[in-house]
């Protein structure tokens, strides 16, 4: 699952330009084309800094979001859901691995991409920087930001670059199993006794801020993004994929007599688009700064993973080991 | 003092916040070199390039391999080779190839009779 | 099952055992999803914990069906220590990874020959399922061959580590194979050949050691030096007599579960 919430810098064209104007436009031609960039052509500096901070971010975001999940892998009631969430978060795993992978035929290795994540320099989605404090929270997780990386990930899929888009490909089937059994654990809980009810429209309520800054803040607050639109790198505005989500899975939420803690939001028939109150977008760039409910603890527990591992990695480290870049 | 988490299993590793200059916890070469999968769905049908894993031995490619390709769906065999092995064409030389569609000749396509067999037929009947 | 008793024929006695070792060595090796000490390894260890619970349900299914126990979720959460009786080897935490791989080695290594064994049972929906399931033991044992195999022969370290978890996991090892009562009776059931199916603990424990002692061995362990050949083993489980591990083990693993026992989650 992936945040969108990515705040590109801003890309100075002109560089790319000064690289080789010839190069640049055999690029952009093929990128109009519908064509794919491929690991080994040229492409200019920004696009490729870009690409690896971005699909980077994408990976630690899959990396670190099997933690809040994983809160309750030991605890989940019953073998339908014990199962089901230790595939879920294993896959959550796995798509790192295969983002990761993406992000190395960009160049970067994977061992510098983790040592970025650990000591705080390269970011990932906000929303894992919350605490998963119940068992509701598994189904608020697995159904809505699951749903909302849906969305984000489906989009970036037909973005320019092949390799992450293949990634993504596999990603986007794997997600809707997610969503699958996220929604069941949401229906089961709406739909249960009044206690579990009640769990669920807590978490729910304590989610919804989180949720609403998933796709990042609103695009007249972002930074230029439209030379990376038209390289295809970003492939849809935040309000665009926040207006999508809302629309698909709000009236799923409302169907089940379930609430929403913002009393403005309602859809504008006569325009199509949902209201909203804005979220704290001050709360936003704290946490994206470190600050958020668990940020500490979720690099910590990551540290403490690769650390503990260590010493059977270096076991079986060659010193004529062959290191080549990935082919994807 | 350790983190208290919501999670049993963290709270087990007793772990501690990161220090604000945290010296690089990977060393290079940590996560060993990577060797390409190819998995065959069906017996009959062609391994296919799904992806990598990073391990320390071809053996060990194939263990790793067989969980991250090989966990969902239909799974014949799986093949897995060094990366470092492989090699690649340079996209740059993607030209060479640009004139093969072309070549017709090749192709079961480039021969057409038709035309001239129903323009002889024609030609036979009075 | 709070109050169920535990089944005494032999058959679903013997089948309980086999599940609740699933069913805890999963829960087990569940807790390092998000922590393996790699990526790929993460993957691999997560899906053989996901095959072990799947086992057990398996089984707690049958034993809900064929021998009148209740349904698995009530079977797997709602019953006391006492009525466990999974062995030591799988309550133990997880350790360091040394531990949890030695522990899997031994561990699926003794799965894979009751999954032979329980192949030959007359039952021909035991039969098919042993068979089935071994397929995925089979793969279980390639992993923790290729691993043991590679940090026995790896750095000083890892060898180091691997034969102190050998140490720490062979007495409990052992005590997988404890006699228990029905033992005797289901030695004297006919499998699906004519012959008997089930060999006994006593035989089934040789073999299993056979094996292993044979492997250490190509690996260059010394297994005199390290004690293997005189350890006693640990028993108790295949009683309901545990660690103090399983207690807490099990309160975790229900806490959900117990907030409404009756609910469907």
């Amino acid at each position: 699952m992936y945040g969108g919430g990515y705040i590109p810098a801003g890309v100075e064209e002109t560089k790319a330009q000064a690289e080789s104007p010839e190069l640049l436009a055999q690029f952009e031609a093929r990128i109009t084309r519908g064509e794919k960039i491929e690991p080994r052509d040229w492409m200019p500096a920004v696009y490729r800094k870009q690409l690896i901070r971005m699909i980077e971010q994408h990976a630690h975001s899959e990396i670190i979001g099997a933690l809040p999940e994983g809160t309750w892998i030991t605890r989940a009631p019953g073998f339908r859901r014990k199962l089901a969430l230790m595939a879920k978060v294993q896959d959550e795993v796995g798509h790192a691995q295969l983002l990761y992978s993406a992000a190395e035929t960009l160049g970067k290795k994977r061992e510098d991409m983790l040592n970025d994540l650990i000591n705080g320099k390269s970011k990932y989605s906000n929303v894992f920087n919350y605490p998963a404090e119940t068992w509701a929270d598994v189904a608020v997780i697995g159904f809505l930001i699951d749903a909302a990386a849906i969305v984000n990930q489906v989009a970036n899929s037909k973005g320019s670059y092949g390799p992450y888009c293949r990634a993504l490909e596999r990603i986007c089937y794997e997600e809707s199993f997610h969503l699958k059994q996220g929604h069941s654990v949401f229906v089961w809980l709406a739909t249960g006794t009044p206690m579990q009810r009640e769990m669920l429209q807590n978490a729910l309520n304590r989610w919804w801020e989180p949720i609403m800054h998933f796709f990042g803040p609103s695009d007249t607050m972002s930074q230029h993004t439209e030379t990376l639109m038209r390289w295809k790198v970003k492939m849809a505005t935040n309000d665009v994929m926040r207006q999508q989500f809302l629309n698909i899975y709000v009236p799923k939420i409302w169907d089940l007599g379930l609430s929403l803690p913002d009393p403005e939001l309602r859809k504008d028939e006569s325009t199509g688009q949902w209201l909203f109150t804005e979220p704290n977008w001050d709360t936003f760039f704290k946490v994206i700064n470190g600050d958020g409910p668990c940020s500490r603890e979720r690099l910590a527990v990551r540290k403490v993973a690769e650390e503990r591992g260590a010493w059977v990695r270096a076991a079986l480290r060659r010193a004529d080991a062959r290191y080549a870049t990935p082919l994807a | 003092m350790p983190i208290l988490s919501l999670d049993p299993r963290v709270n087990r590793l007793q772990v501690e916040q990161v220090p604000e200059h945290q010296p690089p916890v990977l060393v290079p070469g940590d996560h060993w070199p990577s060797y390409q999968v190819f998995h065959q769905r069906r017996r009959g049908e062609k391994h296919s390039s799904v992806g990598i894993v990073h391990a320390p031995s071809l053996e060990m490619a194939m263990a790793m391999a067989k969980e991250q390709f090989g966990r969902r769906g239909e799974t014949s065999n799986l093949w897995v080779v060094c990366t470092a092995d492989v090699l690649e064409m340079d996209y740059a030389d993607e030209e060479v190839f640009r004139t093969t569609p072309s070549k017709s000749y090749r192709d079961p396509a480039g021969y057409k009779v038709n035309e001239k067999i129903d323009a002889y037929k024609a030609k036979q009947t009075p | 099952m709070t109050n169920q008793p535990l089944p005494t024929a032999p058959l679903a006695r013997y089948l309980l055992h086999l599940a609740d070792d699933q069913l805890v060595m999963g829960h087990r090796n569940s807790e390092w999803t998000g922590l393996g000490p790699i990526l790929e390894e993460d993957i691999a260890f997560s899906s053989i914990a996901q095959d072990q619970v799947g086992h057990a349900l398996a089984f707690y299914e049958y034993l809900n069906q064929e021998c009148g126990l209740a349904d698995p979720d009530q079977t797997a959460f709602n019953r006391p220590e006492s009525l466990m009786v999974s062995s030591w080897l799988v309550e133990q935490p997880i350790g360091d990874y040394a531990f949890s791989l030695v522990r899997h080695w031994c561990y699926d290594q003794a799965v894979y020959l009751r999954y032979e064994s329980l192949s030959q049972i007359q039952d021909p929906a035991l039969q098919a399922l042993a068979t089935k399931l071994r397929g995925e033991v089979k793969y279980h044992t390639f992993h923790a061959n290729t691993w043991m195999k590679s940090l026995l022969q790896g750095s000083e370290e890892s060898r180091l580590r691997m034969l102190t978890a050998l140490k720490e996991v062979w007495p409990m090892a052992l005590g997988l194979f404890e006699s228990w009562s029905g033992e005797k009776a289901l030695m004297e059931q006919v499998g699906h050949a004519g012959q008997p199916w089930y060999p006994g603990e006593r035989h089934l424990q040789q073999h299993w050691q056979a094996g292993a002692l044979e492997s250490l061995v190509l690996w260059s362990v010394d297994v005199e030096a390290l004690g293997l050949h005189k350890v006693e083993p640990v028993l108790g489980g295949r009683q309901g007599y545990h660690s103090e591990h399983l207690a807490s083990m099990l309160e975790e693993m229900t806490a959900v579960f117990r907030l409404d026992p009756q609910a469907e989650w």
